[in-house]
């Protein structure tokens, strides 16, 4: 699996005001990890040591957490973990990103100069535990030009099914159609925006659709060109879903809580992320805690129940905090009462208030907000 | 290049054998405590917050675990282009190679390393300690004094003074007198085995030491006994804060019970003194749907179902349903099933202690597992070692893997 290449470009889905300060791509997830991280340890996972991370705006907190590489052993002499900005070779290049073809156009001295024969392409913000080796092997004996994967939504309400890149996808797992996000879906077979390719491709596709002025990977490059082009599906049949809302981002963190999605997504293959040497979570004796997860440097008095609480929250005494996701940093004063809140980081509430959200419209609170 | 301001060498070669079971594979320093460290972290990080950027770490005994764990140093942002940390077990070389004999000769078989850097002072350490200490201050001390050697010292009750090394100081702080356990003291101010040397005179007193066939080559023993008698100017520094040697089993319980008392008679979590480790980063802890967790820490990676009251919990670890842990230090790794009660317990890395095991609560005078290192009701399981669905383990046992 050494001849593979990663390329992500970070989301630039907007969730207000979540994503203001921050790509989507580096929002906290179940507590302790990023979105980001799943697709890098998948990566690191598959033995992949060439890995470049772009993204179009709102550089500093992703920075922050993958610079090092190393969590997932992409600090290496020669290639390793490489953050691209989106710059390169043009000056009036911030005004001509309108998709993602047009930062992949931007990095494409990046992915020449890289050697490996395939790439792995991540275009989107979702989360999965998947192993991209057996994704490689497929896309090797289908003899297939893009391999696409998918997973297929079970159980999902028409109206949701909306929000994905859907695919017709034949028996012998050749995908037949596209449509981004249509109105009305005619299949359940949602893209999760990650593709595998030989790097010569993408690289013929990049300048093809600068060529032409096009934007849009999925749109422009792969859609419209389906008759020239062996494209395949590949199947993911584990847990996934893309962090898209204000509701896919509580309901995914809130996911975490069962058994099940646990097992799968944190221990089937290891997930790795930034350490930030953090003192061990200290409970209180008035603490009560419930069906949460809680990260580490939190002080906990209060009651937690059914919650996400990243690192270094701070939950006094006789607070109730239930059905929430508290981001790094906050403090939950006394006597304090909050249901379905989605917290930014370092948010103030002082003694004795009372939030409460809905479960259909989880209310957020900005990030440094004093209540 | 300059030579360094100063060197930190830290004596981690101990066995810690009062530590049982605990330090059959490992050396002492790298015994897991307070939730997320070992011990050497302490040292290392308290030189990290001194602006002491190379360091020297002695192992002999178990190297293995304690030499990989401080690695390149990175964690404790100790991997430098000059200086950094440096394993320094003993070695062979043309004229003879043989075992660290004392703590001097440690250091003396290491003066090479030391000229290297070629240090203005030198700060001797334990690597068994548990404490958080500003050496930056000591240092502008003994730099200011212009003395030979100045040693840390803290007072100790003086019902206790007898049980370690008594400096007597004089109204400016000198050191006139040391006396090790002596029966009737005449100063509380114990000597914490942390000592700031002027190198020069270090390595003079340490080639003398070595050409002494009767010395045992010991800091304590022979090394400032001899500067006393030589009149140098040995200086005292004062230190207030919380020190423990964790030399025992029960002392290594009470050092991480003083983390989770309210407010904690030692704070780990101040950000501008930090402890690093070596850590992966894992998942958040996840606390059950019918867990209970009260005046405990608990850290990354565990998952918790059952109760959990007045314990320090370690990474990875798991405690099933329908169990409590109470009064216990649980290290990284270990797994607790379903109707276990584990109780003023010590319980090594790895260790799995199946359903409805009993730990610590009954008496059994007569029960083959008593082991006169488990004091005070402890008892200690071996990391890796596996205790049976139902096992009654009564107070004061130690259980090793079979």
């Amino acid at each position: 699996m050494i001849d593979t290449m990663g390329i992500i470009i970070a989301s630039d889905i907007n969730i207000p005001p979540l994503t203001d300060f921050r790509s989507a791509s580096a929002l906290p997830i179940a507590g302790g990890y990023r979105i980001i991280d799943f697709v890098l340890s998948g990566m690191a996972n598959a033995g992949i040591k060439n890995v470049g991370v772009a993204t179009k705006a709102n550089y500093s907190s992703l920075m922050d957490h993958i610079k090092s590489g190393s969590p997932w052993d992409l600090k290496r002499k020669k290639r390793g973990l490489n953050i691209l900005p989106p710059n390169i070779g043009n000056k009036n290049y911030f005004e001509t990103i309108r998709g993602d073809l047009d930062i992949l156009y931007g990095i494409k001295e990046y992915i020449r100069r890289s050697q490996e024969t395939y790439v792995i392409l991540s275009l989107g913000n979702s989360i999965y535990n998947i192993d991209f080796k057996k994704v490689v092997k497929a896309h090797i004996k289908n003899q297939a030009d893009v391999t696409i994967i998918y997973k297929e939504m079970k159980d999902v309400e028409q109206k949701q099914l909306s929000r994905y890149t859907l695919l017709e996808v034949d028996e012998e797992s050749k995908v037949t159609d596209i449509e981004v996000r249509p109105y009305y879906p005619k299949t359940n077979n949602a893209s999760m925006d990650l593709f595998v390719m030989e790097k010569a491709l993408l690289e013929s596709i990049i300048d093809e659709c600068y060529a032409k002025g096009n934007h849009n990977f999925i749109k422009d490059a792969i859609a419209k060109k389906m008759e020239g082009l062996r494209v395949f599906g590949y199947e993911h049949e584990g847990y996934t879903d893309k962090i898209d809302s204000m509701k896919s981002y509580y309901d995914n963190n809130m996911a975490f809580l069962s058994h099940d999605v646990r097992d799968e997504m944190l221990h089937s293959l290891p997930v790795y992320t930034k350490n930030r040497d953090l003192p061990p979570s200290k409970y209180g004796e008035n603490a009560k805690v419930q069906n949460s997860y809680i990260a580490d440097g939190c002080v906990i008095d209060g009651t937690v129940i059914n919650s996400v609480i990243s690192g270094k929250v701070h939950i006094k005494k006789g607070a109730m905090v239930k059905n929430c996701i508290i981001m790094q940093g906050a403090t939950v004063g006394e006597n304090v009462c909050i249901e379905y809140v989605v917290m930014d980081k370092e948010v103030e509430i002082s003694d004795g208030k009372k939030i409460i959200g809905q479960e259909s419209y989880p209310l957020p609170v900005s990030k440094g907000s004093i209540i | 290049m300059n030579g360094k301001d100063c060197v930190a060498m830290i004596l981690a070669g101990g066995q810690g054998s009062r530590l049982g079971a605990l330090t059959k594979n490992v050396a002492k320093p790298a015994v897991p405590f307070g939730g997320k460290y070992r011990i050497i972290d302490f040292p290392l990080s308290n030189c990290v917050h001194s602006g002491i950027d190379t360091v020297g770490v002695l192992t002999q005994y178990q190297p293995l675990e304690l030499n990989t764990y401080i690695g390149n140093g990175s964690p404790w942002d100790l991997d430098r282009n000059h200086g950094g940390v440096y394993v320094l077990p003993p070695y062979q070389s043309a004229q003879a190679g043989e075992w660290y004999k004392g703590t001097a000769n440690a250091i003396y078989q290491n003066l090479s390393f030391l000229d290297r850097f070629a240090p203005s002072n030198v700060l001797i350490l334990s690597g068994d300690h548990i404490y958080k200490m500003p050496y930056g201050e000591m240092l502008e001390v003994h730099k200011e004094s212009e003395a030979a050697i100045t040693i840390a010292v803290m007072p100790v009750p003086w019902e206790e003074a007898s049980r370690f090394g008594i400096m007597n100081v004089d109204e400016n702080g000198l050191i006139v007198e040391f006396e090790e356990k002596p029966a009737n003291p005449k100063s509380n101010l114990a000597s914490m085995g942390i000592y700031i040397f002027n190198y020069d005179i270090l390595k003079k007193y340490l080639v003398d030491d070595e050409r002494n066939s009767e010395s045992s080559n010991d800091f304590g023993k022979n090394i400032i006994p001899e500067m006393l008698k030589n009149g140098e100017k040995m200086v005292s520094y004062r230190f207030e804060g919380y020190w423990k040697d964790v030399g025992t089993v029960q002392s290594l319980w009470e050092a991480n019970m003083d983390i989770i008392d309210n407010p904690p008679k030692f704070d780990i979590t101040d950000e501008k003194w930090s402890i690093y480790s070596r850590n992966t980063a894992l998942a958040a802890q996840y606390i059950g749907k019918n867990a209970e967790i009260k005046g405990s820490t608990v850290t990354q990676g565990c998952i918790i179902c059952g109760n959990v009251e007045h314990s320090v919990i370690f990474s990875n670890v798991k405690v099933g349903e329908g169990s409590q842990v109470i009064d216990s230090v649980v290290m990284p790794g270990v797994q607790i099933g379903e109707n276990v009660t584990v109780r003023n317990a010590v319980i090594g890395s790895g260790a799995i202690i199946e359903d409805n095991a009993v730990i610590g609560v009954n008496e059994d005078p007569g029960s083959k597992y008593l082991s006169s290192m488990c004091t005070g009701g402890l008892v200690l399981i071996e990391g890796g070692a596996t205790v049976k669905a139902g096992t009654d383990i009564p107070k004061g046992s130690m259980i090793e893997v079979e």
